[in-house]
C-alpha cells in the first residue's frame, strides 16, 4: 500500500505575541517559530502505522519555501520513505495549492492520499477534498479511524455532537485526518539528524506545467485584530479571597 | 529494537554491583512507585535482551536525585543507567505524552513549557536590568526557564535583581536569547537535544564576553558546572554569591525577620554539588531569623520529587508526596517558613502546603526572597508570616 | 440573476441549527442584490422539513431520493451541481461542518467556482464576493476577496449568525426530480456510531468543571473531579484533553463533542478556541481560570481568575466541601 501525505509548514502562534505587517497583508512572522502543522503530524503518523500493517511506501509532499524542508525531514524521521518539496507560489490560495498537488500526484500509483483536516494558520480545511475532485478520487473528510479491507477503506468520520459516521470508500481515495486518530510519537533530535541525510526532491512549478503567475481564487485584502467584545469581570485579591468570591458566585448562580 | 546489555554493563559498571540494596534503600520514590533500583541493575545485568524491562512506566518515576549513585559502595552509575534507558526510549519515540510536549517545546521555544521565546525576559522589563549584547557586563545572571516564565518563580528572579542592585553587583541577563540549560532535558533522555543546547549555550556565553555565570536554579548550576564539556567560564549558584556579598560586607540587611525558619536542601545543590553551608550562612545572617535544622538534612535531605523531568511527567507515582512529608516535618519543628534555593523545590513544596491544607501554618520561600525582604522597609511582595491563632 | 442557494443540513431526522443561521444570512446577502434566497433540501421522505422551511425561506427547492437519505458527498454533489447548472445561483451557502467540509471543496472544483471556507462574515461588493475569516487560531481576522465569477461557494462557521425568528415567511415549494440514476459505489454510508455513555451525561449537568490542556497533565484531574463532585457537578474537558487520553471522549465539550448549557460552567486552563466556545457559550454563568490574562476565554466568561489553577483549586476544593 503506497501512501502520499501532503503536509504544511506553519508558524506557531498560540503562545506568541502577534503583530500585523504595515501593509496589513499578513501577520509578522520573523519572530515566530515554524513547525509541522498539527493535523499533518497525525496524518504522517497514521501513514507510518498503515505502512507497518500493510507494507508499502510513504511519500510526503509539501508546497512551500526552501525552509519547508525542515518539516519534510521531520516526516522522514517519523517513518516516511520519500519526500518532495514543490516551489511555493507567490500568493497563498487553497485552490492553487490543491491544483499544484494534483499535478504532482497525477499518474502516480498511490493507494491512499492523506492530508490534515486543515492547517493551523489559514484554517481553510479545503485542500484535501479539492484535491480529491481534481484527481477524480473518492474522499472522506475529518477521519478519525481507518481500516483497510482489500481495495476498500472503512473510515470513521467525526461529526458534530460526539457522533461518528462509518463510511466505506473504494481505493485509491483521499482522506483528511483529524487530530486524536492516533498517539503521536516523539521525534528525537537524533532521529531528525539521521533523517537529514535522506534525499528531499525539489520540484519547480514549471516542471508541473504551471507558472508562478497562476491565477488564484482568493486573496487576503487585509488582516486585522478581531474587535474586542465584553470582557470577564476579573476577580481580584489573593487566592483565598478570590476563591471566596468564586464560591459566592457559584452559590448564587446555581440557585 | 534489540539492545545489547554489554554496553550498559560496561558503561554503567553494572557488573560491580554487590546487590546490597543501598540504592533502593535510599531511593526517595521507593514507596511511591514500583521502581526498584537494585532489581533494575540486577535484571539488566543478567538478561540477554533488557528491552522489555525498559518498557516499565516506573522508569519515569526516578527524580535523578542521585542518592543511589552517591551512596553506592561499589560505584555503580545508577542514575546514568536510568538516563541511558530514557535516551533509548526517547530515540524510539516512546516517551509519555507530557514529556514529549516538554521536549518538543524546548526544541521549538527553548523552554519546556512552550512559552513564547520572545517573552522570556518580560519579567525584567521594569527592573533596569542590563541585557547583554545591548550593554556589557562580566557577570551573567543565567535566569533559567522556571524563573523566567513561572509567575511564582519570577518573584525569585525579581528578588535577586533587587539584592544584586543593592550590593552594587554589576551583572546582565541574556534576555530573549537565553535558552534552556538542558539539565532536565538530559534527564528526560533527550541526549542529542541536550548536546545541541550545550553547544548553542556555550557559544552564546563565549560571544557575550562574560567572565562568570550565576544561576538561579541548582539544576542549571549542576549542568553548567559538570556536564558542559567546553564551558570554561566559572559558574556559581546564587547562594554562593550572596553568602560572599554578606561576608565581605557588600550586602547589609537592616530589617529583622522574626521567623522560625528551616531549610530544604535541593538535591542538585546539596548532595550532588555539596553546596550545604552557603544557604545556611545566609539564613543565619538575616537579622531576627531563627534557623532550625530538620532531622534529615544535608546529604540526607529528602528529595522534593521535582527533578529528573518529574515537573513534566504525569503520574507514575502514588501515595503521599515527599513534599507533603517534608512540609509536615517542618511544621512539627515549629517552623513558620521553609526556605529553599531551587525553583522546583519551591513549586513542589508550595503545592504540598496547599494539598496538606497547611497554608495557615507555614509558607515556602526561596532564600533570595527572604534576603530581599530583609534589605529594607519596602518589601517587593506583601509578606505575612502565617498565624496559628487565626 | 438566480437566487442564493442555502443548503439545508439535516441529520437523523433533524434540521441542524446552521441551516437557520445560513437562511438568515442568505436573505441579508440577497436583498441588496435584488434577489432572494432558496433553501435547497435534499433527502428522502423530507416533506415535513420542507413545510417547516417554507416559513423560513422565500423558496424551498426539494429533491427526494432514497439515495439521499443519509449524507453522502458523492450523491449530494451530483444533485447540487445539476441544480446549480439549472438555477444559476450567484452563491451557494453550505455549513462549515463535518457535512459541509466533506462536500463544498469538491463541489466548487467541479463547478469551477471560487470557494471561501469557514466565513464569519460575507458581503457582495458589486457582484464580487468578499468574506471575513478568522485565521491563526483566532488571533486575527482576514478580509478576503474572491475573484470575479458567475457563481461562488462559501462555507459558514456555525454559531456566528443568529437564526431568524420562527414563522416569518410564506415561501413556495418546488419539487425537482432527482438526477441520481444508477447506484454509485465509490463511497457508501454505512451507519452512525454513537459511543454509549458510560459515565455521567455531561449535557444534563447543572454545574460543569471543565479542564483544558493548560492543566499540564492528567495527574491533576482527580483533584478537579473532586471539586466538581463537591459542587454537585461533573468534570468535562476540551478537545486536546481527549486527544491526549486524559479523559474519555464522552467528556468533551466542543463542536465535535457535546454542546452544554449548565447553570455554571467553570473553564480551567482552557484557552477558548471557537470549537470549544461555541458548545458552551449558552451556559448561564461562565467562570474562567487561566494564568494567561490574554486567553480568549476571558472574552467569553462572565467572571475570570487570572492565576495558576494550582493556586486556586486546592482552596476551592476545601471551600466546596458540602456546597452541593
Amino acid at each position: 500500500m503506497n501512501i502520499a501525505v501532503c503536509v504544511k509548514r506553519i508558524p506557531k502562534t498560540a503562545e506568541a505575541d502577534i503583530f500585523i505587517e504595515k501593509d496589513g497583508s499578513d501577520i509578522k512572522k520573523d519572530h515566530l517559530v515554524f513547525y509541522l502543522n498539527d493535523w499533518d503530524g497525525y496524518a504522517v503518523r497514521e501513514a507510518a502505522l498503515l505502512k507497518e500493517k500493510h507494507g508499502g511506501e510513504v511519500t510526503v509532499i509539501t508546497v512551500g519555501p526552501e525552509e519547508a524542508k525542515e518539516v519534510l525531514t521531520r516526516c522522514l524521521a517519523m517513518g516516511a520513505d520519500r519526500a518532495l518539496r514543490i516551489e511555493e507560489p507567490p500568493t497563498q490560495d487553497s485552490y492553487l495549492i490543491a491544483k499544484i498537488l494534483s499535478r504532482a500526484i497525477k499518474n502516480q500509483a498511490f493507494d491512499l492520499l492523506l492530508l490534515g483536516v486543515q492547517a493551523e494558520d489559514d484554517n481553510c480545511g479545503q485542500v484535501g477534498v479539492s484535491l480529491a475532485q481534481m484527481l477524480g478520487l473518492p474522499h472522506a473528510a475529518i477521519v478519525n479511524h481507518i481500516e483497510i479491507e482489500g481495495d476498500k477503506a472503512k473510515v470513521r468520520r467525526e461529526l458534530e455532537g460526539g457522533i461518528e459516521e462509518l463510511t466505506e470508500l473504494k481505493l485509491p481515495a483521499v482522506l483528511t485526518i483529524q487530530t486524536g486518530i492516533n498517539e503521536p510519537k516523539y521525534v528525537s533530535l537524533a532521529a531528525l539528524l539521521e533523517a537529514e541525510d535522506k534525499e528531499i526532491k525539489d520540484l519547480g512549478m514549471e516542471e508541473l506545467g504551471l507558472t508562478l503567475s497562476e491565477s488564484v481564487d482568493t486573496k487576503i485584502d487585509q488582516v486585522f485584530f478581531p474587535p474586542v467584545g465584553k470582557m470577564a469581570e476579573i476577580l481580584k485579591g489573593n487566592p483565598e479571597e478570590v476563591v471566596t468570591q468564586l464560591t459566592e458566585i457559584i452559590k448564587k448562580k446555581k440557585g | 529494537m534489540k539492545i545489547d546489555p554489554k554496553t550498559f554493563i560496561q558503561d554503567y559498571l553494572l557488573n560491580i554491583c554487590i546487590q546490597c540494596g543501598t540504592c533502593t534503600g535510599g531511593c526517595p520514590v521507593k514507596f511511591r512507585s514500583p521502581l526498584n533500583m537494585r532489581r533494575l541493575v540486577r535484571q539488566t545485568y543478567i538478561t540477554n535482551d533488557p528491552s522489555p524491562l525498559f518498557k516499565s512506566p516506573e522508569l519515569w518515576a526516578c527524580t535523578t536525585c542521585s542518592n543511589c549513585s552517591l551512596r553506592c559502595p561499589a560505584g555503580v552509575k545508577n542514575v546514568e543507567l536510568i538516563m541511558a534507558i530514557r535516551n533509548l526510549l526517547a530515540n524510539q519515540g516512546e516517551v509519555p505524552s507530557t514529556i514529549r510536549d516538554a521536549l518538543e517545546n524546548t526544541f521549538l521555544q527553548g523552554n519546556p513549557w512552550g512559552r513564547f521565546r520572545d517573552r522570556r525576559a518580560d519579567w525584567a522589563k521594569e527592573l533596569g536590568v542590563k541585557i547583554l549584547g545591548e550593554a556589557a557586563s562580566e557577570t551573567l545572571l543565567y535566569v533559567g526557564c522556571a524563573p523566567s516564565y513561572d509567575p511564582r518563580v519570577q518573584n525569585v528572579s525579581t528578588a535577586l535583581v533587587k539584592i544584586f542592585q543593592k550590593a552594587d553587583l554589576d551583572f546582565g541577563i541574556l534576555g530573549k536569547k537565553e535558552s534552556c540549560c538542558g539539565n532536565e532535558i538530559r534527564r528526560m533522555g533527550e541526549q542529542a537535544l541536550f548536546k545541541k543546547l550545550t553547544k548553542d549555550n556555550t557559544n552564546l556565553f563565549k560571544k557575550s564576553g562574560i567572565k562568570r555565570i550565576i544561576t538561579i536554579s541548582p539544576h542549571c548550576y549542576n549542568t553548567f558546572k559538570n556536564e558542559y564539556p567546553d564551558l570554561t567560564i566559572p559558574v556559581q549558584h546564587y547562594t554562593q554569591v550572596i553568602a560572599d556579598l554578606m561576608e565581605t560586607g557588600k550586602l547589609k540587611l537592616s530589617k529583622a525577620l522574626d521567623l522560625r525558619t528551616t531549610y530544604q536542601d535541593p538535591c542538585f545543590l546539596g548532595k550532588q554539588n555539596l553546596v550545604f553551608d552557603e544557604p545556611r550562612k545566609i539564613l543565619t545572617f538575616i537579622p531576627g531569623l531563627e534557623f532550625v535544622e530538620m532531622e534529615r538534612s544535608r546529604q540526607r535531605s529528602l528529595c522534593c520529587e521535582g527533578g529528573g523531568g518529574r515537573m513534566w511527567a504525569e503520574g507514575g507515582t502514588e501515595g503521599t508526596r515527599n513534599g507533603e512529608i517534608r512540609v509536615k516535618e517542618a511544621v512539627a519543628l515549629g517552623a513558620k517558613v521553609m526556605a529553599t534555593a531551587c525553583p522546583f523545590c519551591l513549586l513542589t513544596l508550595e503545592d504540598a502546603v496547599k494539598i496538606s491544607g497547611l497554608t495557615s501554618e507555614i509558607v515556602i520561600k526561596d532564600i533570595s526572597e527572604l534576603v530581599a525582604e530583609a534589605i529594607d522597609e519596602n518589601p517587593i511582595t506583601k509578606f505575612q508570616a502565617p498565624n496559628n491563632h487565626q | 440573476m438566480g437566487e442564493i442557494f442555502v443548503l439545508v443540513e439535516h441529520r437523523q431526522g433533524k434540521i441542524r441549527d446552521i441551516t437557520y443561521e445560513m437562511l438568515q444570512l442568505g436573505e441579508r446577502l440577497a436583498s441588496p442584490q435584488g434577489t432572494l434566497s432558496t433553501a435547497v433540501l435534499l433527502g428522502h421522505n423530507v416533506k415535513n422539513f420542507a413545510e417547516e422551511l417554507t416559513t423560513k425561506a422565500s423558496k424551498v427547492l426539494v429533491v427526494e431520493d432514497a439515495q439521499l437519505e443519509h449524507f453522502n458527498s458523492v450523491h449530494y454533489q451530483k444533485v447540487l451541481s445539476s441544480l446549480i447548472a439549472k438555477y444559476q445561483p450567484p452563491l451557494t451557502l453550505i455549513g462549515h461542518t463535518a457535512f459541509g467540509m466533506d462536500l463544498a471543496p469538491s463541489l466548487a472544483v467541479e463547478m469551477e467556482f471560487p470557494l471561501v471556507t469557514d466565513c464569519i462574515d460575507l458581503s457582495f461588493e458589486e457582484s464580487r464576493l468578499k468574506a471575513v475569516r478568522s485565521i491563526y487560531g483566532g488571533k486575527v481576522n482576514a478580509k478576503v476577496s474572491l475573484k470575479e465569477s458567475k457563481g461562488y461557494v462559501a462555507t459558514v462557521r456555525p454559531g456566528v449568525f443568529s437564526p431568524g425568528a420562527p414563522g416569518e415567511k410564506k415561501g413556495g415549494m418546488v419539487m425537482e426530480p432527482s438526477p441520481l440514476q444508477e447506484m454509485i459505489d465509490v463511497k457508501k454510508f454505512i451507519e452512525y456510531i454513537e459511543a454509549p455513555i458510560t459515565g455521567e451525561d455531561i449535557t444534563q449537568a447543572e454545574i460543569i468543571v471543565s479542564v483544558g490542556q493548560g492543566i499540564g497533565g492528567p495527574e491533576h484531574i482527580p483533584m478537579i473531579e473532586e471539586v466538581a463532585k463537591s459542587l454537585g457537578g461533573v468534570i468535562a474537558c476540551s478537545r486536546p484533553v481527549v486527544d491526549r487520553n486524559w479523559l474519555p471522549k464522552e467528556r468533551q465539550v466542543g463542536i465535535s463533542g457535546k454542546t452544554v448549557k449548565p447553570k455554571v460552567y467553570i473553564a480551567i486552563g482552557i484557552s477558548g478556541a471557537f470549537q470549544h466556545v461555541t458548545a458552551m457559550q449558552g451556559s448561564d454563568t461562565i467562570i474562567a481560570i487561566n494564568k494567561d490574562a490574554r486567553a480568549p476565554i476571558f472574552g467569553v466568561a462572565d467572571y475570570g481568575i487570572v492565576d495558576d489553577f494550582q493556586n486556586v483549586i486546592p482552596i476551592l476544593k476545601e471551600k466546596a466541601k458540602g456546597m452541593k
